[in-house]
């Protein structure tokens, strides 16, 4: 519900570039925004107790140094102190308590897996976009998305003077025949993936395909699906 | 004109003063439709730019030859490209492009009548005064020399083995490449337009700088009124010109009589610091053999002192690069690598000091205590634990029923050479004070240093784990190599060796049997000595994997790129990394004014700079880490360990990866050093302050700066 399968948008505001965009993200609807912000309202949630679940558990370990407030001037707002006062009043509230309560009843390695994952699934990105940007005279760039969030999009400029040839390959995937476009560089061992995460379907693969050849190059052919 | 001529490519700096004056754009011209744009010079007339710019007007005053521009980015001049902020009354050449912008305009608006299709490409100035700049490939950390792989040369038949299995690897893949090549039908020749992006990254790094110097020199375009200085001005210029006067003199003492003098006091204690460092070096890499171990594949402690001594050589030739430097623009940026691995190795020294510093000072004031605590884990874990291990083995291990009398006459054969080398050891301990002293004073030339003894010390003081453990290993081996043999002679079969392979034999009845006695024999006792090879074995796996900690801790002071990940964080720019591009929406930038020229299209694209991945600052660790992985965990380790053959060491020389990244292969000589270092230029002198033409044209140095744009309103021009 939240994602699609892969599907094509192509940006071409004239006809010496073009970015298609492959993406799981569906059409915006009303309904969709408010399924997002819940989730993401949720997961929010979820990370920032796993967090506070953790820290509670430093507290009560004997490397935990004790809090020492001084006694009648407050810290200054901006500062570590402050933040740490915050968070022992969360510990005093009922819910702290809880939490507390089940950190202490937890050994450390029986805490700190489940901790980690459930810290890569808020991380985790819903959506994956991948891009291939076609700027004729300069070259093609791939970009992809990370799979959290720390990780930002990976691109990919390769120079229309080192790109020998743009492919359609096939391969086997489980007992399936994937067809996956393929950059082949210049002195250079590998093949350049584009989509490598989405690998889309042959359909959107082949419209690409006609597409990076009809914008490239200068007075290549250009088949009649592409001018238009 | 064809369709394929139509599309124009414009490079626009983002930061380009947007004023609504008009103006006339100056840049490079690559091919006729492809242009990067430089400055916007105000208020004057093109023509005039034009043979301004044929005759180097503009480039008066260069602080630097003005044929290195030309040279660096690749065309022959520069030229006017078009007009900015120009009525549509006004006739132009059709290739130049109309730009209309102001404080008002988000982005400027390009225009260029010859072109079908306009592909705008902003990209944000590298400031070259502080060392940013674009490139097209990562900047290389490491030092790219040739000759570094002549020493990572195999020196024994294991090695070989592995850069075998990797040169093939290597092959194979070269062949799937160019079998891929096969495949491309149609051999494309790259357009002008295509070939000029290098030379366009070099323009844009060249941007900021040469926009300084057309705008220092843009008033000396067309003439203009020449107004004489008010008498407030005089009264500032003469104070100024008095207290340079007085600067100047006091600068020329100073570099006549006092810094020559220093200078080569300096160099001579230099030179003769270098003449010890080579005889240091000489000695530490001395071969007895062609081919054999130097004192520095043997011992970590050499290895380090040869690495600061290499190090100490190298310092004063990039001292010298970096200095050559300052004689060229700015925007030159082929220096820009050698500053960041200059700084970084003594970044690194001085760090390793001050860890060295508070190392040594605590071991110093605790040496006794710390040799207590050493002589206390040594007998406990090299002599006692080795004993208690022994002993058990002795009786019958975890059930395990021996034979008894091998096992006693090992067990007692060991714990005799242990008895032997605890009274050794015993001879060693008033000593130990004395030696932990040396090592808390060694670490005030680096931490390394005392990491690198203890490295050492570890290897002197478990000398007999290691003697145990081959003698161990080869009665293992023989026994197990006698077992196989009989096994075949067992099944009425040989090993030909001529042949190398197994042929069948008749042996006699008294062959057979005597064999097959002598098999079942050796097969009882097998277990015995596996558990004693065993026990040695585990005992000598801790030992390598404690000295490769300590490798891993001193490659980490040596070499671990702190300046590159400061510069990381501090401004990513100036660790390029490549660049990308981002396809902006036209919609909002397509104005309602034009609605009468024919629809052209254009594209904004943005270019921007990849800071450098963390993953390629770490990529010699990275590389070293699959060696060592590939050394010790490899299928090749465990049947060695298994057959009981003799599991090698890891070389130093594979350690060396990372050093051959930091330092030349081959170091500078004394000589070379020598003529570097004398032919440094000497110190600048300033130009004496009288020479400055004060009331020359009302635009002297003083006061250009400022009026460079509010200037030109002021006095109602154009």
């Amino acid at each position: 519900m939240l994602t699609t399968s892969p599907h094509l948008h192509i940006r071409r505001p004239s006809p010496t570039t073009a970015e298609f965009t492959v993406t799981t993200r569906p059409q915006m609807t009303f309904s969709l925004r408010l399924l997002l912000a819940v989730v993401f309202l949720v997961r929010f949630f979820l990370g920032s107790s796993v967090l506070l679940l953790l820290y509670f558990k430093w507290t009560q370990s004997p490397y935990a140094t004790p809090l020492t407030i001084p006694p009648d001037n407050p810290p200054p707002l901006l500062s570590t102190t402050t933040l740490l006062l915050a968070l022992d009043s969360l510990l005093a509230s009922p819910a702290g308590h809880l939490l507390s309560d089940f950190s202490a009843r937890m050994p450390v390695y029986a805490l700190l897996p489940p901790c980690l994952v459930a810290l890569y699934l808020c991380l985790h990105r819903i959506h994956t976009t991948e891009s291939l940007l076609v700027l004729r005279g300069l070259g093609i760039q791939t970009s992809s998305t990370g799979g959290t969030f720390l990780a930002g999009t990976a691109t990919r400029f390769i120079p229309t003077e080192k790109i020998c040839d743009v492919l359609i390959n096939e391969a086997f995937k489980d007992f399936e025949v994937r067809y996956y476009l393929i950059v082949v560089v210049d002195g250079e061992e590998d093949l350049v993936v584009v989509f490598p995460r989405l690998l889309p379907g042959r359909r959107i693969v082949e419209a690409v395909w006609r597409g990076v050849r009809g914008c490239l190059y200068e007075g290549e052919r250009v088949t009649n699906g592409v001018k238009a | 004109m064809p369709e394929h001529e139509g599309l124009m490519r414009i490079f626009w700096p983002t930061d380009l003063p947007r004023s609504d004056l008009r103006g006339v754009v100056v840049g490079w011209r690559n091919s006729a439709l492809d242009v990067v744009v430089v400055a916007i010079l105000e208020e004057v007339e093109p023509r005039n730019v034009d043979s301004a710019l044929k005759i180097g007007t503009l480039f008066r005053s260069a602080p630097f030859p003005v044929n290195r521009i030309y040279e660096l980015c690749g065309q022959p001049s520069m030229h006017v490209l078009g007009v900015s902020n120009v009525s549509e009354s006004v006739q132009v050449d059709s290739s130049w492009v109309r730009v209309t912008t102001g404080p008002g305009y988000k982005t400027p608006l390009v225009t260029c009548p010859r072109a079908s299709s306009i592909q705008v490409v902003w990209f944000e100035r590298p400031q070259p005064g502080r060392m940013q700049y674009i490139s097209l490939n990562p900047i290389a950390l490491a030092l790219d020399d040739k000759h570094g792989d002549l020493r990572l040369e195999p020196q024994d038949g294991l090695e070989e083995e592995e850069e075998k299995q990797e040169r093939l690897k290597k092959e194979k893949q070269q062949k799937l490449v160019e079998k891929v090549k096969l495949h491309s039908i149609v051999k494309r020749v790259p357009s002008a337009k295509e070939k000029a992006l290098p030379k366009i990254v070099n323009q844009m790094n060249w941007a900021w700088e040469l926009e300084q110097l057309l705008q220092k020199n843009v008033s000396r375009i067309g003439t203009r009124p020449k107004r004489s200085l008010s008498v407030s001005e005089r009264v500032v210029e003469s104070a100024t010109t008095m207290r340079d006067i007085a600067l100047f003199w006091i600068w020329e003492m100073v570099t006549l009589y006092l810094w020559p003098i220093v200078t080569r006091g300096f160099v001579l204690a230099l030179m003769s610091h270098r003449i010890a460092a080579e005889m240091f070096l000489t000695v530490l890499e001395w071969r007895p053999r062609p081919r054999g171990a130097a004192l520095k594949d043997i011992s970590a402690t050499a290895q380090q002192v040869e690495i600061r001594l290499q190090q100490f050589c190298y310092w004063p030739m990039q001292y010298v690069t970096l200095r050559q430097r300052k004689n060229d623009w700015e925007s030159v940026t082929t220096s820009h690598p050698d500053y960041i691995r200059f700084y970084n190795s003594l970044w690194l020294v001085a760090n390793d000091v001050i860890i060295g510093m508070a190392l040594g000072s605590y071991i110093i004031d605790n040496a006794n205590w710390v040799a207590d605590q050493i002589s206390l884990i040594l007998t406990k874990f090299t002599v006692e634990a080795l004993q208690r291990s022994i002993s058990w083995l002795m009786g019958w291990p975890a059930g395990l029923k021996l034979n008894k009398e091998l096992a006693v006459f090992l067990g007692d054969l060991f714990l005799w050479v242990i008895d032997y080398w605890s009274s050794c050891i015993a001879t060693l301990r008033p000593a130990l004070p004395q030696i932990i002293l040396f090592i808390g004073f060694s670490s005030f030339a680096g931490a390394s240093m005392p990491i690198a003894l203890l490295s050492d010390l570890l290897s002197i003081l478990t000398v007999h784990i290691y003697s145990f453990y081959l003698a161990s290993a080869r009665i293992y081996h023989w026994q197990l190599n006698i077992l196989i043999s009989l096994f075949h002679l067992f099944r009425g079969k040989k090993h030909n060796v001529l042949r190398n392979r197994i042929d069948s034999c008749d042996y006699d009845l008294d062959q057979l049997l005597v064999g097959t006695i002598l098999f079942t024999l050796l097969f009882f006792l097998l277990p015995t000595v596996v558990v004693f090879y065993l026990n040695f074995a585990f005992a000598r796996m801790i030992i390598i994997s404690i000295k490769a900690v300590f490798d891993t801790l001193l490659s980490c002071l040596n070499h671990f790129p702190l300046f590159a990940l400061m510069l990381r964080v501090k401004d990513p720019r100036r660790l390029p990394g490549g660049i990308r591009f981002e396809l902006r929406d036209t919609q909002e930038h397509r104005p309602a004014i034009d609605s009468s020229l024919p629809e052209r299209t254009i594209s904004l694209i943005y270019l921007k700079p990849i800071p450098l991945s963390f993953r390629a600052m770490f990529h010699q660790y990275f590389q070293m880490a699959s060696r060592i992985r590939k050394h010790y965990l490899s299928p090749r380790v465990l049947l060695c360990l298994l057959t009981g053959k003799f599991v090698p060491p890891i070389n130093r020389k594979n350690l060396y990866s990372l050093q051959y990244s930091m330092l030349p292969a081959r170091r500078a000589g004394i000589m070379e050093m020598w003529e570097a270092v004398n032919s440094l230029p000497p110190r600048k002198r300033r130009a004496a302050p009288v020479m400055i033409p004060a009331l020359a044209n009302g635009n002297g140095h003083l006061n250009g700066n400022g009026r460079r744009y509010g200037g030109y309103g002021r006095r109602g021009y154009g």
